[in-house]
Order: C-alpha cells, then structure tokens, then sequence
C-alpha cells in the first residue's frame, strides 16, 4: 500500500522557492516597522572605556540607541542548554553571554550598541557614527593555546579558559596498556579547522510588541521556532511564554547555525515593546561570518593500536575543543556527547577513551554545524585507519572488513553496546564496502594507479562512518546534560470535508518536510497527496516541536505524525463501524475506506470525517472530531552508517588537488523520497569535501577573522566536482515506526576523512610518506608536503 | 601584517634624518595623506584617504614618532580609525650611513588591521602595503632632487 512512500514525489514546496515567492523573515513588512542595526566590536579583546551615543543620536531617523548599560539587569544573558561537567563532578564554566556588552568585548563582532532607525541605512549611518572607546586586549584564539599558561584570559571565572575537562570510555591505564602490548601503533597529530555554515539566507529577526493584546511576536530565522520561544521567555526575557508567539518562516538554509538562540533575537523583541514598535534585523554577510556560529575547531592527538593480524586492540583520542568566546545553545554537547560517543565507530574495539578539554577564546562561538561532533569523531577514526594501513603496508578495505562489527538487526540480535555509552540499533556494516569498492572497480584501481606515470599522483581514500540521528531519547540526552527534552510533537487534523492538515514541530528549512511528511500521510492514510498539507514553523498553531536538527525530523517528527494518524484511524475505524453497522474489529482500512471484512460493504474516509464533524448519526457517548496529536520520544537514536571512497588526482608539480570520483554507499535505514534523501547526500559530500579541500576560517593571532567575505572565504563550487555515484544499502531502525534512520549529515560526516585519505595515499604512493596535510588542502600546502 | 624593506637615498644619513622629521615632507610623501597637524612634540593628527581595491575610506589618527636616536632610528607609531576598520602599526625605522652622500633606510614593523579592511583582501594587503611604502620612497626621492636643485 505505497503509492507515494519510497517514491521521488517532486518538491512541493519549490515551486514558490523558484519562482521567488519564499517568504523569508526579511520578506516580512509590518506597519510601522523599524529597523536595527548593531555597532559590533572591532577587536578580539578590549575593554570598552567609554560609548558615546550623542551624536549618532542626533542623526536623520534615529528612534533609539540601547547600550549596553540600558539593558535592565533582570535581562539575563543568553542561555546555555547543555550541561556537561569536569572529570572531578564540577559544574562547566558557564560564563554570562550578555545582549549587549557592558565593559568587555570579547570577539571581533561582539554586540555593543542597537541602533534603530526608520530605515536600515539610517541605522547603519548612525551606528557608524557611534564613538566606542576601547583598549585593546591581547587576544587568544587557539583552543590548545588558550589552557596554556599566560594566555590571554577571556572570562575571569573560567581559569586557564576551560569550560570543562571530560572524558568517556575505558580506563586510560587500560588503553594504555593495550597500547603498550600492540604489534603496531598509528599517531596522528591534527586539526579538524573551524568552517563559517554560510547559509544563503542570513539570519533574521522582527521583533514586534502589540500592545493591544500584551503580546509579542518574534519572527527570526530559525530551525526551531518553539525552542527559541522557550529560552527566550524562561531563561532571557522572562516573558510568559504564552504571551509570545515566535514564526520560523521559510529558511533558506541553517546548516546547524540557526538551531541556536541568538542575543539578537532577545534583544529585538524586548526593544520592540522599549519603542512600541516593531522591529527588524538582517544580518550583512560580514556580520553572518562574525556572528553565526561556527563549526568544529578541534585540536587532537590520536593513538590507535594494532595486534599483528591488524585487529584493533585501543584507541586513545585526546582533543582541544574551541567554544568560542562565549557557550552557544548546545555547545558543550558538541565535542563530548555528539563526538566521543562515535569513538567506537563501526570496530569491534575492546579499549577506547576520549579525553576532551574545551576551551573559550577571542572567537566566535563555535556549535553544531551539519554533523556536529561526529564529523569530528569520523574524522580521526577514519584518518588513523588508513593512514595504519599504509604504515602497515596492508590494504585499507581490508583492514575494515577484518574490524567492523558483526552484523544485528536490533530484533533478533541486541543493539551493539559501544565502550562509549551508546548502545547501536541495527547495523550491517560490510555490505556498505563491498559495495562501494564494487562501484570503484578497486582491483582495477590499484592497478591503474601503480602503473600511473604522468606526473600526477593518484590517490584512493575510505571512510566508513556511523553516526548517531534522530536526537533522541529524552531520558538518555537528559543524564547526558541536556536542558530540554528531544521529543517531537505532531497533530493531525482531518477537516470536515477529508482533507487533512498536519502541525509539525519540526522546521524545513531546505528538507522538504513539506514534501516527504505528505508523502507518508498521504500512503498512511490512503488518500490523495494533494489532500494534505504540512504546516510547520509558528509557534501558535503547531502546539510544541523541538525542532530540526541531528538529522532528526523523519525519525522523531515523522514518527510522531505517524502516532497522531493511528490515533485517528482508530477513532476513525470506531466511526465507520457505526455506520456500517458492524464491529470494528471486523473491518479493515485500505485505499481511504473502511470495509467489512470479506464483503463488499465499505464507507470512505471521506464520509467518516463529515460523520465526525456532523455527528447526527454517531456512537453514542463518542467526542465529535477527528483531530489528534502526538509527542512521540523515541526508544534509542539511530544509527546511519556507509561507506566513503575518493579518488584524487595530485599535480606533482602545483600540488593541485582534483577530485576525480566520489563513491558514496549509505545506510539510512527506509527512504520515503529517495529524490530528495540524494539531495541531502548531494548537498552533504559538497560540505563535507569543501573543508577537506577548500574551507577554513582563519583568525589571526589578535583574533581578527582575516578571510570574513566570499572573496577571502573558499566556498567549494559545483565545478570543484565530479558527478557524485552514489548507493544505498538498507537496514531499518528496528525502534520507530518508520524504520528510517536520517540523512541530513550523512554526507558531511563521511566525505571530509575519504578525501584527505585519498590524498595522503596518493603523496605515499608518490614516495611522500607525509602523515597529515592540514585542511583544507590546497595546493600550497600539498605543494609544500612534496617539498619539505 | 608585516611591512619592512630597505631603500637607499642619495643623501646622508643627517641629512634624511633632518628630513624625515619635518612634518610638511612626511605630508607630502605619505599617500592619501591630506592633513598632518602637529598635537605635540613628534605627535601628529592625521587625516588621510585610502582606497585599495574594494575598500576605501577616510582615516583619522595619530601619527607618534618615538624612541628618537638621532641620526640613527625612530620608530613610527600609527594609530588610524575608519568607519571600514581600524589600523594600528608600529615601525622601527633604522637610517644607516652608507657614505657621506649615500644613506639607506631600514623599515620593519607590523600593522594590526580590524574592522571590514581586516576580514576582506587583508591576504592581499602585504602586496599592497608594499606598493604604497614604495610610492612614499618614490615621493621622498623626488622631493631630494627638487630641493637640491632648488
């Protein structure tokens, strides 16, 4: 019964993006709306003597200017929502993040005065001509230099910079030990670099204050509207959360940097009631690059051992987490609970510990961004793995099929139990590779590389990946420190006339939710997909949502509109048995209508929901209607996984890198629209190869963003590719009624070490035993690899 | 950012120096530069307009001659603000004597860019830098000549 699940239905929701009738937050105008525009600091680190508002305030259409100062201090700064503690028990350093700042900045972009003005560009004129006094500050950006003594301190209570100091898995002196007893034992020193997300759509606010009806509405650009409306009524603002409606209208894009609350979003609501008016803030690109948060920014050393017929035997990962300069919403959990829980990988290690220290610096803050943590996690899994292969002199896929985990389907067999807390649901692992290595024609690879004497280098990199999704059991995330559930809530509701609306707490902002949820309501219900439309992104008709992100939505949201529409088939069942004048235990749903079974005597779905709404002839004591909902929290996360390769071409003599192929076999577990799950994989592998080749976000050593534009920032192209060959293999969460298990970050997590593996392969087998190349690798640094 | 270079005069060592110090000759040869008003001894306000590629701007600051060993060294202390970003820049400054008409100078320091001009093209800004301390040269040789034909 599938017409539509499992099918490439097209994008509903594009058509309005292509013909440019998206309504983004900038695309909303207000009566009397005004506009923001924010002085930000210049300095990494500087003390504000003095601001001086005078003569700013004087300007053509100036309304108002607040500083920091005139932010009552009952305003509390910007929440944190994740808790994670040192190694002793200790609390995280968790230092306020001020709206605006008062006497310290502490990143280049720092808020210091809001300015509003009748237009944008008289904010903007005025804002230039606010006169900040500073003095400069040293300034720290390293998250390894930061705990260093004499660095720079960025907050007075956080000594030495450190948020927390935390570890997971087997006892150190254990790893130690099995380090110490291993054939043979591969260590990496390296960075996995900051990356700017760079959404197309910058982010966004309205703040507006209808005094008619005490009521404030904040509409911002966000992945998750309802979550926002919470921190910011309970934790910033302190508002009656039902005195404020937020809308998350379309999003071009997030990336993980619009899950976060942002000061800007507290700050233009609690204003727009200060001036009774509403007002709206757009960030400029160069403001994008200094505020939004960035992503990874890790420091690590990496110990993996070997016995002599290359089982691993321990894992030893050491790393510096950057937070910024100040906690973003779920920061902490980034490095720690989203990154050493990955540790396992898709190995049968016996003894694996991660040790993480995570520090503030003169930067911005760093969160999740599109993987967040597992990238990471993935990245020195997977670098030691072929980088052991190659200084074994053995094959790298063998080296895989030799370690991975049995397979187990989570009914049959228990989930896996990791020696770092997770507990995996299904996973066939070796499929993913044959496949992939099947796609690349390896055997025919290896030799055309040996034979390769054109003065290129070619090169061949794996990966293979795991990844925890659909974020997650409420329970579990709660001992793990988080501040708010991970449930996801759905409400079906059928109209009279049979059409049905769904209310969806997750957010798309470029999934198409819109499409897929359909999809699934459509075949569920047995009714056309034109019949049903997904609303999704305020928080006044959806009831709650915690919203998108960890690749979450199908697996959570999806599962709770499945919950939502069970509920009504079975009211509706009850319904149509009334009227068929039988049991409706004796009646079976299919194609819209209820039939007794092994007659021809059936009632539409159409004629049950009018029934509902016009109960003349209804069971007695039954409520009219025909409108559930559902908080669905799932059992465990799930666990997509796949297989990675690159093959690369070196120009010997520029350090060119070119991609040449890309094979990417993943397990997401069912696919409602295998269209639009390509899309993601597409969009995945393009972020994920652009850090390994072209991205990096560069501070100096005063803390100044030095590439903050397009012309400075290498965002990977479409021509930087080849045309991605891509797979599928499936095994279903055995825990959710879908059986999917999440495609949003797949392609991110397994890309990035695929490349840079292929690289390295090729400059050994070029005859350059180099162990790292830092990302990105351009063809200086290959260059300079060659020549050194 | 990093500026530093050497170039040679036709003049002796006292004799750059004397020149070097008058404001009115930095004025003429600095680039962009359209006021140099003397605040205090060896202290400066500058006023001066610069576009390089994309970016351009009027700056106002403070231009402070220190650690003054005469004929031999001085450093130079910048301080110049904008509405695109701020520049603060410290160069020492070493006059060598090559022969009694033959001098050169030896400039090396390091500029803190912030604002818009530190995020954009500040990768191309050392080229840049360098083209500029050129044209000052260029303006302070020409000036030699003028005034000793005069």
């Amino acid at each position: 019964m599938t017409k539509y699940i499992g099918k490439s239905i097209k994008r509903v929701e594009d058509k309005r993006f292509i013909t440019g009738q998206g309504r983004y937050t900038d695309d909303i105008k207000i009566n009397g709306m005004t506009h923001g525009y924010f002085v930000r600091s210049p300095y990494a680190h500087a003390k504000v003597k003095s601001v001086n508002i005078d003569a700013a305030s004087k300007m053509p259409g100036v309304i108002k200017i607040f500083v920091g100062s005139d932010i009552p201090e009952t305003i509390a700064g910007v929440p944190c929502g994740w808790q994670v503690d040192f190694k002793n028990g200790d609390t995280m350093k968790e230092p306020p993040h001020p709206l605006l700042v008062r006497n310290k900045v502490r990143h280049v972009g720092d808020g210091v005065a809001f300015v509003i003005a009748e237009t944008r560009a008289q904010a903007k004129d005025a804002a230039e001509n606010v006169d900040v006094d500073y003095e400069i500050l040293d300034a720290v950006t390293c998250p390894k230099k930061a705990t260093e003594a004499g660095a720079a301190q960025v907050h007075a209570d956080a000594p030495g910079n450190l948020c927390f100091d935390w570890e997971l898995g087997s006892p150190k002196d254990e790893v130690a030990a099995a380090l110490a007893s291993a054939a043979h034992v591969c260590e990496l020193d390296f960075s996995n670099q900051r990356v700017v997300p760079n959404a197309i759509e910058p982010r966004s606010a309205i703040g507006h204050y209808d005094s008619a009806y005490d009521k404030y509405t904040l509409y911002t650009s966000t992945q998750n509207p309802h979550l926002i409306r919470l921190l910011m009524c309970a934790f910033v603002l302190g508002i009656p959360e039902h005195k404020v409606r937020v809308v998350g209208p379309d999003v071009g894009g997030g990336f993980g940097s619009k899950i976060f609350h942002y000061a800007e979003e507290a700050l233009v609501t609690w204003s727009s009631k200060e001036i009774n008016r509403p007002i709206k803030w757009t960030a400029e690109r160069s403001e994008s690059f200094l505020t939004d948060a960035h992503g990874r920014d890790h420091v690590s050393n990496a110990k993996m051992g070997f016995d002599a017929d290359g089982k691993i035997v321990a894992l030893q990962a050491y790393t510096y987490a950057n937070l910024g300069a100040y906690l973003s919403t779920f920061a902490p959990a980034v490095p720690t609970y989203l990154h050493g829980t990955l540790m396992q990988g898709l190995y049968t290690t016996p003894k694996v510990n991660v040790d993480v220290k995570a520090a503030f610096t003169h930067t911005c803050a760093v969160d999740a961004y599109r993987g967040a943590g597992r990238p990471e996690a993935t990245y020195l899994l997977e670098r030691l793995l072929d980088l052991a292969a190659l200084e074994m002199n053995v094959d790298p896929a063998e080296l895989r099929f030799k370690n991975f985990i049995p397979p187990f389907d989570g009914v049959e067999q228990e989930g896996y139990q990791t020696q770092v807390a997770l507990q995996y649901d299904s996973g066939n692992y070796a499929p993913v590779l044959e496949r992939a290595l099947e796609m690349v024609g390896y055997d025919k690879f290896r030799e055309e590389q040996a034979a390769q004497s054109n003065g290129k280098l070619l090169g061949i990199g794996f990966s293979t990946y795991i990844e925890a999704c659909g974020i997650a059991p409420s329970a579990v995330v709660g001992a793990l420190g988080a501040r708010a559930g991970l449930f996801e809530v759905a409400q079906v509701r059928v109209q009279p006339t049979g059409k049905v609306s769904v209310f969806t707490g997750s957010h798309s902002h470029g999934q198409g939710h819109e499409t897929t949820f359909a999809q699934i309501v459509a075949d569920k219900m047995g009714i056309p997909i034109d019949d049903v439309e997904i609303i999704h992104g305020d928080s006044d008709s959806v009831a709650f949502g915690m919203g998108t992100y960890g690749s979450r939505s199908l697996a959570v949201g999806g599962s709770a509109i499945v919950n939502s529409i069970d509920k009504v088939l079975e009211k509706g069942a009850k319904i149509a048995a009334h009227l068929l004048e039988a049991s409706a235990d004796d009646l079976e749903y299919a194609e819209g209508k209820w039939t007794v079974k092994g007659t021809d005597k059936s009632v539409a779905f159409g004629d049950v929901s009018l029934t509902a709404y016009v109960p003349h002839n209804y069971p007695e004591g039954m409520e009219p209607g025909l409108d559930f909902n559902a908080f669905y929290d799932p059992a465990n996360f799930t666990y997509p996984f796949g297989a990675h390769v690159a093959i690369v071409e070196i120009d010997k003599e520029t350090g060119e890198v070119k991609l040449k192929r890309f094979i990417a076999v993943d397990d997401v577990g069912n696919v409602i629209n295998p269209m639009i799950v390509d899309g993601q994989i597409h969009g995945g592998l393009a972020q994920g190869i652009g850090q390994a080749l072209h991205e990096g976000t560069v501070y100096d050593d005063t803390g100044q963003l030095i590439n903050g534009s397009y012309m400075d920032y290498c965002m990977p192209r479409a021509d930087d590719f080849p045309s991605f060959e891509i797979d599928r293999t499936v095994t279903p969460c055995p825990h959710n009624p879908l059986g999917v298990k999440g495609a949003g970050e797949a392609g991110t997590i397994g890309s990035t070490p695929a490349v840079v593996n292929a690289v390295i392969d090729a400059l050994w087998k070029g005859g350059f035993k180099v162990k790292d190349v830092p990302m990105p690798m351009t063809p200086e640094r290959v260059w300079t690899a060659m020549n050194n | 950012m990093i500026v530093e270079g050497t170039h040679e005069f036709n003049v002796s060592a006292t004799e750059l120096w004397t020149i070097l110090m008058d404001p009115e000759v930095l004025a003429k040869i600095t680039p962009g530069v359209s006021k140099l008003e003397l605040l205090g001894e060896d202290l400066y306000k500058t006023v001066s307009e610069i576009k390089i590629g994309p970016v351009k701007g009027a700056f106002k600051g403070k231009l402070e001659v220190i650690d003054k060993n005469e004929p031999s060294s001085f450093t130079i202390q910048m301080e110049q603000l904008s509405k695109i970003g701020n520049a603060h820049a410290k160069v020492e400054m070493n006059i060598l004597s090559l022969d009694e008409n033959r001098s050169s100078l030896e400039f090396a320091g390091k500029a803190n860019l912030s604002g818009l001009i530190a995020r954009t093209g500040q990768r191309v800004l050392s080229g840049v830098a360098n083209v500029i301390i050129k044209e000052v040269f260029s303006s302070l040789e020409a000036h030699i000549i003028e005034n000793k034909i005069a």
